[in-house]
């Protein structure tokens, strides 16, 4: 390299030795060039994510005064989410919907994942693509097409009028937590098939035909081989979905109804017409602690869970 | 590769499996690229002035002498709440003209927002009604802020067929009517929502923020929470559910239940012996519009005789121009629940009073409680 070069032949002086000491630190220290690799993403994460976050920390200190945020540092805002029974049943009410809506979606799609795995030898490929298919159209629109299919005069209750199993249109399907489950469990099972399937493909095939030889029966084989070594794509698979939907508010607003309002719409309107961020942004926080706090707890029980069956 | 010679060669089978690649791949980036094709067909859209405005209204009728002046609509954005919309320019969100109603004028001039309006530049003003654009706090100086264009009345679109009125004459009533739990729908902005409370529960607009009105009206809304069936700020879901059967009577403006008797639902747009909630909605200018004088273009528009026929024939909305109104029947003013005399039904209504912030949060808070079941 002609620039080393150059350095090397410069004569002597009082900038050359400080400059050629922080080059050959430079080359020295792996972690800085390291870091120096990563500096764009990390300009990045300190702007999108660090500086948005520590606004919202320091916002929920303050409080709204009108249209003015007084910025006087008071724990007001969290006094006032403790006090008020509404913050905490949404936040339990939103926790509960994702838990059963995770763990619906890990049970509807590991069948799935497994069968790809195992059971589909040509054109892999092509069936996961097909299996993700439904993600290809908008979000949105997918929860509509439930709203069209557990509405009214939906697909279901239509169907079921048809056949005479009903006479009068089956209202609980619509405007209530069970629709947020379903959608949610629908509309995430990408996230859950995906990381189970590649789980099952990494595991060894000859642990399976020797636990067959040893005399396991093929359900035997499933829980002793298969199924703890898949375990940590179905974990990663239920912190995929928990995490995310605990904060959704979409989908509680369009299916929802006035019993499936989630801790998110409260959050959304604090910022919306009811015009008090700095509630909102305590909300956001308590309820990123209790999703992060939860999700530790999580992964450790089922790290020990995995050491014990190992 | 041309493409007629592919086609050619694909029909006499001599074609490479390269080429096949190579067209198909063209074919790959041409659907790639058309969303960005279609964006750069659009910029012409940039030119012109945004409006910001509630659900509904977003269409070139409204504004039907700025697509004729300037060739297309104007850039539309909404909004499902005054307040929403407030918020939203606060953190930064620049129109050139937004749609506030009467009761939201004083706080929205007070965040210096907003700039008087020139009325010398709108060719319209002479025939506006003279006491829509006297309301409260909106003539400062002299100068008024908002230029009032539509208003209406917030009360019970119901199914004649399902909702058994048993004699009775028509009231708010009906939407706390235990007999028809699970299929009411109500608005879900505090800003119609708890004003009709209000007007149910006999809380005088005048006390509607007094600690003691302030309860009374909570604890109705409360009362009122099991029977209902959605909250929604989407008429549109509120019109398909009562064509459907789902409601039987829900919270809407005039405009709803004329859509839907246009479709031939049997439906009627009350007319609750308490009064009904009645409003005055109009267009502000923000103080840096971008486009100002495309931005007096939209207000002009929106005042034009051309605008009322819209709103009056295909809403049942009442215009603030007087010259509207002429272009209608007195059979067909009365079919659409309006009078020639626009001013009889503006002053059989309840007219919202301006509120301060702090009203709005406390309201607006309470109100979402009551929503989640609190």
């Amino acid at each position: 390299m002609s620039d080393t070069v150059s350095i090397a032949v410069r004569p002597a002086g009082p900038g050359r030795s400080w400059r050629s000491r922080l080059r050959a630190l430079y080359l020295r220290s792996e972690a800085l060039r390291g870091y120096t690799l990563l500096s764009p993403t990390l300009v990045v994460m300190a702007f999108a994510m660090v500086a948005p976050f520590t606004i919202l920390v320091a916002m929920s200190f303050w409080t709204q005064t009108g249209f003015d945020i007084d910025t006087t540092l008071t724990l007001r805002n969290y006094q006032e989410a403790a006090d008020a029974p509404v913050y905490r049943a949404l936040l339990i009410r939103s926790l509960w919907i994702s838990g059963t809506c995770a763990v619906l979606t890990v049970l509807f799609s590991y069948p799935m994942a497994y069968y790809v795995a195992f059971h589909v030898h040509r054109r892999k490929l092509v069936w996961i693509i097909l299996m993700t298919l439904p993600f290809w159209t908008s979000y949105l629109l997918r929860v509509f097409s439930w709203k069209v299919i557990l509405g009214y005069n939906g697909a279901i209750n239509s169907g079921l009028k048809s056949l005479g199993l009903i006479e009068q249109p089956l209202e609980f399907l619509l405007y209530s937590p069970t629709a947020i489950v379903i959608t949610l469990a629908h509309a995430w099972a990408a996230f859950a098939i995906l990381p189970i399937y590649v789980s099952l493909e990494k595991i060894d095939r000859s642990l399976l035909e020797a636990a067959a030889d040893l005399g396991d029966g093929p359900v035997a084989r499933f829980l002793r081989v298969t199924l703890p070594l898949s375990l940590p794509g179905v974990i990663a698979a239920s912190l995929l979905i928990f995490i995310p939907t605990v904060g959704d508010y979409i989908t509680p607003t369009l299916v929802g109804g006035p019993d499936g309002i989630m801790i998110a719409n409260l959050i959304q309107v604090q910022f919306g017409r009811v015009n008090d961020w700095p509630m909102g942004a305590t909300l956001a926080i308590l309820m990123m602690i209790v999703v992060g706090l939860i999700s530790v707890t999580y992964i450790w029980l089922s790290r020990k869970a995995i050491e014990r069956i190992a | 590769m041309d493409t007629r010679d592919l086609i050619a060669r694909i029909k006499n089978r001599d074609i490479s499996r390269r080429d096949l690649l190579q067209g198909m791949s063209a074919a790959g980036l041409a659907v790639v690229m058309t969303p960005a094709m279609s964006r750069i067909a659009k910029a012409a859209a940039a030119d012109q002035a945004t409006y910001f405005t509630w659900g509904g209204y977003d269409v070139p009728e409204f504004v039907p002498t700025y697509v004729t002046k300037h060739g297309e609509p104007p850039n539309f954005a909404t909004f499902g709440g005054s307040e929403e919309a407030l918020t939203k320019m606060l953190a930064g969100y620049v129109v050139d003209v937004a749609h506030p109603c009467n009761q939201a004028i004083p706080r929205w001039i007070a965040t210096g927002l907003f700039q008087p309006l020139d009325t010398s530049r709108l060719s319209n003003w002479p025939d506006i009604m003279p006491e829509l654009i006297n309301l409260e706090g909106n003539v400062v100086d002299g100068k008024p802020y908002m230029a009032p264009t539509d208003w209406g009345r917030t009360s019970i679109t119901y199914r004649t067929d399902l909702v058994d009125l048993q004699g009775q004459e028509e009231s708010w009533g009906m939407l706390w009517d235990e007999r028809y739990k699970g299929r009411l729908g109500m608005l879900a902005s505090g800003g119609d929502s708890w004003w009709c409370g209000a007007i149910y529960a006999g809380v005088d607009f005048k006390d509607i923020a007094s600690e003691e009105g302030f309860k009374k009206v909570a604890a109705i809304m409360r009362k009122q929470r099991p029977l209902i069936r959605t909250y929604t700020d989407d008429t549109t879901s509120l019109e398909q559910a009562l064509a459907s059967g789902e409601l039987v009577a829900a919270m809407t403006w005039d405009s709803s239940a004329v859509v839907l008797k246009g479709e031939g639902v049997p439906v009627t747009f009350a007319n609750p012996k308490e009064g009904a909630l009645t409003w005055v909605c109009g267009a502000m200018m923000h103080k840096d519009a971008p486009k100002p004088d495309k931005a007096y273009d939209i207000i002009d528009a929106l005042l034009s005789p051309e605008a009322g026929k819209w709103l009056i024939g295909e809403n049942g909305y009442g215009h603030s121009n007087t010259k509207s109104f002429e272009l209608f029947s007195d059979d067909e003013l009365t079919a659409l629940g309006l009078s020639s005399n626009p001013a009889d039904i503006l002053s059989a209504g309840k007219f919202q009073i301006p509120q301060t912030q702090e009203f709005e949060t406390a309201m607006n808070k309470e109100f979402e409680q009551i929503k989640a079941g609190f």
